[in-house]
């Protein structure tokens, strides 16, 4: 009984509340060096959005932002579920977020990295059950199914008794995919997910994040690949010195950006 | 060279009981000095202000002073100095106390606990941190990390400098020949002093600790190899003896 009242309440919240990601005022310090000056966003409900910008804009850091790697001090934001605000105490340090929402904001909220950051002591199927069987709680053997579906879906079926040592990187971050997919996150993070392959492997790894896309996965992605950018998103974020400069559909960001400063790295990066 | 009194049963049962208690000093040392390392090392990354400077107090102590002066603390020393305890005479660990078997393996685990606990602290530290700071994005709690990615890592990145601990541990048991325990040295010696040879029984010890190293480096070079995740590599079977 409360049971079914708490789901017909999380459907209705679903729908007068559509944004799967939302933030406000985030703002963010390493000591005095203020990084984020007040991000507002929202990301709806099965969409992809992608952070673009130069490097030193920020949008790394507020990539990490979205599963506390790096803790905000003031702001608020809504993702998975999970309501943080953000403060900070006298002395100007943040003050910790709760460990038990934060742990429950990580298990929803799974991210890729630029450098793969496999688990190198595991196998492929060792890295992609890690985390369902020793932080979800799921048994081995719905694990191992999970992991079989996943490695499927990003092509690496056949590897996966083989240790990340033995693998390309194009191949450790379609793992690395397939480890984030199998948490079943509500919001996967992409941290510059090609810029550490060759460029003949960064094909391999775009075709399966833009199959994901097309499932209609909740995404944020940081990137330089502005061709590919342009084409998976329905959402542009423009980051300039740690404030949205720029923001819109691919098409308003990359034909009419209005801000002069976007112009200028449009053009810089497409010439 | 006068090797007959290789034949006689006497002798053979010295060299045999040395060689028993050679593999049993290592083995027995090498397992609980291992443990105390993994202790020794988190306690010095990851425990309590005061706990850390216990262990780096400890591991500065014992890698500072020489391994024999430390047997002769531990036999000599302590062995004397507990029997003024009230009542201990009677108690069960007495006859533990009175065997110097048992010193040999403690002085050992003591030392063996410094210095691969200095090598592990220090392998921990070079585990990549991006590594560990993906298990933490992925929502595991900090000693989840440190048993099955932290410590798994670390161990695997210091094999090759463990094994090089474990022979130089093996190397030391000659020592226990000064605390009558009998050792192959001290086999050796009982040879020497009844039938005045010198180099034949010496040679003999030389060459069961050689072949003892290659069989210790060749489990140890397996291990490495079956380590899980374990780069490809070339056969370095005699490259650390």
């Amino acid at each position: 009984m409360s049971d079914s009242t708490h789901h017909s309440q999380f459907a209705e919240n679903s729908q007068s509340c559509a944004p799967a990601v939302s933030v406000s005022n985030l703002h963010m310090s390493y000591g005095s060096f203020e990084v984020l000056k007040g991000i507002d966003a929202e990301a709806a409900e099965g969409s992809v959005t992608s952070i673009i910008g130069a490097s030193g804009s920020g949008k790394s850091t507020f990539l990490r932002c979205m599963n506390l790697l790096e803790q905000p001090k003031e702001g608020r934001l809504e993702i998975a579920g999970e309501t943080v605000e953000f403060a900070y105490s006298d002395k100007g340090r943040p003050v910790p977020v709760c460990k038990q929402v934060t742990r429950n904001l990580r298990t929803r909220v799974s991210m890729v990295f630029q450098q793969f950051n496999l688990w190198p002591h595991f196998t492929v199927l060792g890295n992609v059950t890690e985390v369902p069987i020793h932080i979800q709680g799921v048994s081995r053997k719905e694990a191992i199914e999970r992991a079989e579906y996943y490695l499927e879906k990003v092509g690496m079926s056949d590897k996966r008794d083989q240790y990340p040592a033995y693998l390309s990187g194009g191949q450790q971050q379609r793992v690395a995919i397939a480890r984030a997919l199998a948490t079943e996150p509500d919001v996967m993070l992409f941290d510059e997910p090609t810029s550490a392959l060759d460029p003949e492997l960064v094909g391999e790894v775009l075709n399966v994040i833009r199959s994901l896309a097309e499932d209609g996965r909740t995404m944020l992605l940081v990137t330089h690949e502005m061709r590919f950018a342009r084409e998976v998103s329905n959402q542009i974020l423009f980051l300039h010195q740690g404030q949205i400069e720029e923001s819109g559909t691919p098409e308003d960001v990359f034909e009419n950006p209005s801000s002069e400063r976007c112009q200028q790295f449009l053009s810089s990066i497409i010439h | 060279m006068d090797f007959s009194w290789i034949h006689d049963p006497f002798y053979q049962s010295y060299f045999w009981q040395g060689f028993v208690n050679t593999l049993m000093l290592v083995a027995i040392s090498g397992f609980f000095g291992f443990i105390l390392a993994v202790l020794n090392a988190l306690a010095q990354v990851k425990g309590p202000r005061p706990l850390a400077w216990l262990a780096k107090g400890y591991t500065t102590v014992i890698r500072g002073t020489p391994l024999l002066v430390q047997l002769f603390f531990f036999y000599d020393g302590i062995g004397r100095l507990l029997p003024m305890i009230d009542g201990i005479r009677q108690s069960i660990i007495w006859p533990l106390l009175t065997n110097a078997f048992f010193f040999g393996c403690l002085t050992f685990t003591v030392s063996v606990g410094a210095y691969a606990g200095e090598v592990i602290r220090g392998a921990m530290a070079s585990v990549p941190k991006r590594e560990l700071e993906t298990a933490k994005a992925f929502g595991m709690s900090s000693w989840k990390i440190l048993w099955r990615i932290w410590l798994p890592r670390a161990i695997q990145i210091c094999l090759p400098t463990l094994t090089g601990e474990i022979i130089l541990l093996l190397k030391s048991v000659p020592l226990v020949s000064t605390i009558a325990v009998v050792d192959l040295l001290r086999a050796a010696n009982i040879v020497r002093s009844e039938t005045f040879l010198v180099y034949e029984p010496l040679l003999l010890v030389a060459g069961i600790y050689v072949a003892l190293t290659v069989v210790l480096t060749w489990v140890m070079h397996t291990i490495e190899k079956n380590f899980p995740g374990a780069k490809p590599q070339k056969s370095a079977l005699f490259s650390r003896l």
